[in-house]
């Protein structure tokens, strides 16, 4: 069977007692696709059971049809750029991606155009000639990243890529996956923040203490909370009379005045009328010192779902 | 496809060697190593130039017995078991305390590929540094003394089949503890307690019942080495008295020792984690 | 956007004192050492020894009235408690220090280069000295607690048992005792953490310690064989120590190593190692 899909089928891993994922059944498609949980929720686990440097407790993994115990085929197409902040001693940054491009049983001539090619598209071509101990953690996510994409991989795995990189680097590596989803690969990212792949992610994976709590397309995950309404924190100087006018949208749930007489919070689930209907009234002159969500949408998916004491954003 | 997966592990193995060797040869913290091999060097030739400078005539006979003396003792037991020791174990053990063995298991090798890229580049740069060192101690041996007598020894006395059994003795120990440390590497995650093991095992051979003296590399290197000299005084603790074995045999026993810790290290490798947190 | 002009406050409150402030590698150092269990036993195992020398002690000491148990009068102890007795406990519990040392040693220094953890220190108010001597500190007090601490303990049992005579004629023992096991303990704390620092790998410098020993001892041999001189003996310096031992217990030297050759011998190894340790313990390598 050669499917198109990373399937995860009922995959257990334990690290002795401590629980590193549990009974994960998955199929990623093509896209990005993101796992975000909190620090601990076993993404990295996830990853590293999906390159076969970890091997399941339990359960089947298949990548694309293969094994990730037959590294001879699985690597041909997987690229993987670790969490692992650290390097082959002494090497510069050109020998590291070409050492081990060598290891695929290249040519040198084809070898050495494929790593200025990786080096290129990271923008670390000034500083291939440097040894790598001397990179700045920026540069040294780069030249991880060059390592992993090399081999023109169609299953890229990133744990935490964006860490670390400035805000250009950082919109131009994510323009990077982009088009490299765009072209039928599937591209994997890790990230404790919901909010930084969020607006670049086909469908993400939400895990939350080694239980995938939610996935799917981000869309999807988002109607998830229409059911659930969303808290608006309004502070005016009449409370009351916003509430009266409030209660005329069917959508909200709730409104309650605090104890200051200066403040109400709503529940609504469709924040997106409320807020138009919020401009009307201010119109009508009362008085508005602040609106504040009082948990916005990524946040409040991922609270939702994983519980207020799953880790700060 | 057979054809092909030869080639393919042959270019994999040659990759291997081309990164493993320059990192062996090169490593500032490797230089130990280096000393180690080079200090029976030194020695001899500091012994030939003294002798050269005062005119006086060295009896070669009494000269080989005590370089037979160093490389039975400070050669086999010390120099080549210690640098084994360092460069073996740095091979997997020392990757995965500089959180960098990954980046092997993510390349499309087989691991069992690895492992021998890894087991070969360990053996070239051992037998490279200490046969090396053999080669230069034995001319400093033969440039001493006068020519006839140095021409005699080589080709009427049998010499020359001296310089290769020593050179071939400093290559098989490299391959034979090799195997030996490269599995240690693997089984223990710290090899320091079980090293000093083998080294007591090691040194107890003569004092072991046949079978298990069979069980060790100093047994089949001392049926190799042309002269044994018995060890008295301080060297009595390295001493080493067994009835030699032919020398097919030792060779035999030497790489059958080195096959099955490869074999066993295969049967490691294939189920390696990388799980750096915990090491 | 409000912007708050707020200028850096560093931290204002008391310090430790200067002088104690090695103290705090140490006092995290044991928590983590004896959480290993075959550390513990080895530790615990490491009394034996003194347990034994006490009761030989013991039995030196009431020879006469045990014997007289068994009607023997008038018996004399086989056994004399004299500086070669002691010498005999500096034999058996060095190599046990040695050991323990290597054990420790090495994980002291070089899992924090190698985790690139000395700027954590070094950016608190904490000197490279005071790490050195913190780290220090950590083997000294371990390796003292099983060596000239049981020993002067041992010491001053005898003197107990057998009077203010004894104690006053063998004085210069515990003197003995005491700057045998401290120069012992010395060098080889020193060349543990020079070592470790060197390699950065705690397991390359656990054998290599042991190599120090064990391959000087060989070298030093062939020194001699291939030259025919008698200084190769310096570079085994398990015979170094000897030599020094037999001078502080004024024992005849059985080796052909002057006192005064010996104790430069161990200068040079100390000056050595504090020159690798003053090179290797940088914050910052510059990478070229
Ligand atoms: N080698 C290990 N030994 C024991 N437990 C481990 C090990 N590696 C991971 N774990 C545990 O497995 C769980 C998942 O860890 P994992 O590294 O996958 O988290 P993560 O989601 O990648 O976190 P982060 O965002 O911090 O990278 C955690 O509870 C962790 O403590
Ligand atoms: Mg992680």
């Amino acid at each position: 069977m050669t499917g198109n899909e990373i399937v995860f089928e009922n995959v257990s891993r334990f690290y002795g007692d401590v629980l590193g994922v549990n009974r994960v059944n998955l199929a990623i498609p093509p896209g990005i696709t993101s796992l975000v949980g909190p620090n601990g929720s076993g993404k990295t686990t996830l990853m590293n059971l999906m390159t076969g440097l970890l091997r399941p407790s339990q359960g089947r993994i298949d990548i694309l049809g293969v094994a990730p115990d037959d590294p001879e085929r699985l690597f041909r197409f997987v690229g993987y750029c670790t969490q692992f902040d650290s390097f082959p001693r002494g090497m510069t940054g050109y020998q590291f991606i070409y050492a081990y491009l060598r290891l695929h049983g290249k040519p040198h001539a084809e070898a050495d155009e494929m790593t200025w090619r990786a080096i290129d598209r990271v923008k670390l071509t000034d500083a291939a000639a440097r040894k790598i101990a001397g990179y700045s953690k920026g540069m040294r996510q780069r030249i991880k990243l060059a390592q992993a994409i090399c081999h023109n991989p169609t299953v890229l795995v990133l744990d935490e890529p964006l860490n670390g990189l400035d805000p250009l680097v950082r919109a131009e590596t994510i323009a990077l996956f982009r088009s490299l989803a765009e072209t039928g690969k599937h591209v994997i990212i890790s990230s404790h923040i919901l909010h930084e792949v969020d607006a670049i992610s086909d469908q993400v994976i939400l895990l939350s203490s080694g239980y995938v709590v939610a996935e799917g397309q981000i869309h999807g995950v988002r109607t998830e909370v229409e059911d659930h309404p969303m808290q608006i924190l309004i502070r005016c100087n009449r409370p009351g009379a916003l509430a009266s006018r409030i209660f005329e949208l069917d959508t909200v749930v709730e409104a309650c005045v605090h104890n200051d007489g200066k403040g109400l919070l709503v529940r609504t689930r469709d924040p997106d009328r409320f807020y138009l209907m919020l401009n009307r009234l201010v119109v009508d002159g009362v008085d508005l010192e602040s609106v504040a969500p009082a948990d916005d949408d990524v946040n409040s998916v991922y609270e939702y779902l994983i519980g207020p004491d799953g880790g700060s954003i | 496809m057979n054809h092909d997966s030869w080639s393919l592990w042959r270019a994999q193995v040659a990759a291997i060697l081309r990164l493993e060797i320059k990192k062996n040869f090169l490593a500032k913290r490797g230089l130990w190593i280096y000393l180690l091999a080079a200090a029976p060097v030194v020695l001899m030739w500091v012994h030939a130039a003294l002798n050269l400078r005062d005119h006086r005539v060295c009896d070669l006979g009494h000269d080989s017995l005590i370089f037979a003396a160093m490389f039975q003792f400070f050669y086999l037991r010390l120099a080549i078991f210690f640098g084994c020791v360092g460069v073996f174990l740095r091979l997997f053990r020392g990757e995965m305390m500089e959180k960098s063995l990954h980046y092997y298991l993510l390349a499309p090798v087989r691991r069992e590929v690895l492992l021998v890229g890894k087991y070969l580049a360990g053996v070239i740069t051992t037998s490279i540094i200490f046969c090396t060192g053999t080669a230069l101690a034995l001319i400093a041996l033969l440039v001493h003394v006068p020519r006839t007598a140095a021409e005699q020894y080589l080709f009427a006395g049998g010499g020359l089949g001296h310089v290769l059994a020593y050179i071939g003795t400093a290559a098989l120990a490299c391959i034979g503890y090799g195997g030996v440390f490269l599995l240690m590497g693997f089984l223990f995650r710290n090899p320091v307690v079980p090293v000093v093991l083998v080294f007591l095992w090691e040194g107890a051979n003569p004092f072991l019942p046949a079978l298990l003296k069979r069980l060790s590399v100093i047994f089949y290197l001392h049926s190799l080495i042309p002269i044994s000299v018995p060890a008295q005084g301080d060297f009595a603790f390295l001493a080493i008295l067994s009835t030699p074995t032919p020398a097919y045999l030792a060779v035999a026993g030497l790489l059958l020792i080195a096959l099955a810790g490869l074999w066993l290290a295969a049967r490691q490798v294939r189920k390696l984690e990388i799980n750096y947190g915990v090491e | 956007m409000a912007v708050y002009k707020r200028s850096y406050h560093g931290y204002s409150g008391a310090l430790t004192p200067e002088w104690s402030r090695f103290a705090i590698i140490p006092r995290y150092a044991y928590r983590r050492l004896f959480q290993s269990k075959i550390m513990t036993a080895f530790f615990v195992l490491c009394f034996v020894s003194p347990l034994v020398f006490l009761s030989l002690i013991y039995v030196a000491n009431s020879f006469g009235s045990i014997a007289g148990l068994f009607g023997a009068k008038g018996a004399r102890s086989p056994i004399t408690i004299d500086g070669e007795f002691f010498l005999i406990y500096l034999g058996v519990q060095s190599p046990l220090a040695f050991i323990l040392a290597s054990f420790v040693g090495p994980g002291l220094v070089s899992t924090d280069l190698s985790n690139r953890a000395l700027t954590l220190y070094l950016a608190r108010p904490f000197s490279r000295v005071e790490y050195v001597i913190g780290k220090m500190s950590v083997l000294l007090v371990l390796l003292s607690t099983i060596t000239w601490i049981p020993g002067l303990i041992l010491f001053g049992v005898q003197s107990a048992l057998a009077g203010g005579g004894w104690l006053i004629h063998n004085l210069w023992v515990a003197w003995a005792i005491f700057a045998g096991f401290w120069i012992w303990i010395l060098v080889i704390a020193l060349t543990a953490l020079a070592l470790s620092a060197w390699v950065k790998w705690k397991i390359a410098a656990g054998a290599l310690l042991l190599g120090v020993f064990f391959v000087g001892a060989g070298l030093g041999q062939a020194i001699n064989a291939v030259l025919d001189v008698r200084w190769g003996r310096l570079i085994n310096l398990s015979d170094v120590f000897a030599a020094v031992w037999s001078n502080l217990f004024r024992m005849p030297n059985g080796r052909d190593i002057s006192p005064t050759s010996a104790w430069i011998m161990l200068a040079l190894v100390c000056a050595s190692c504090i020159w690798l340790l003053y090179r290797k313990l940088r914050a910052v390598e510059v990478v070229r």
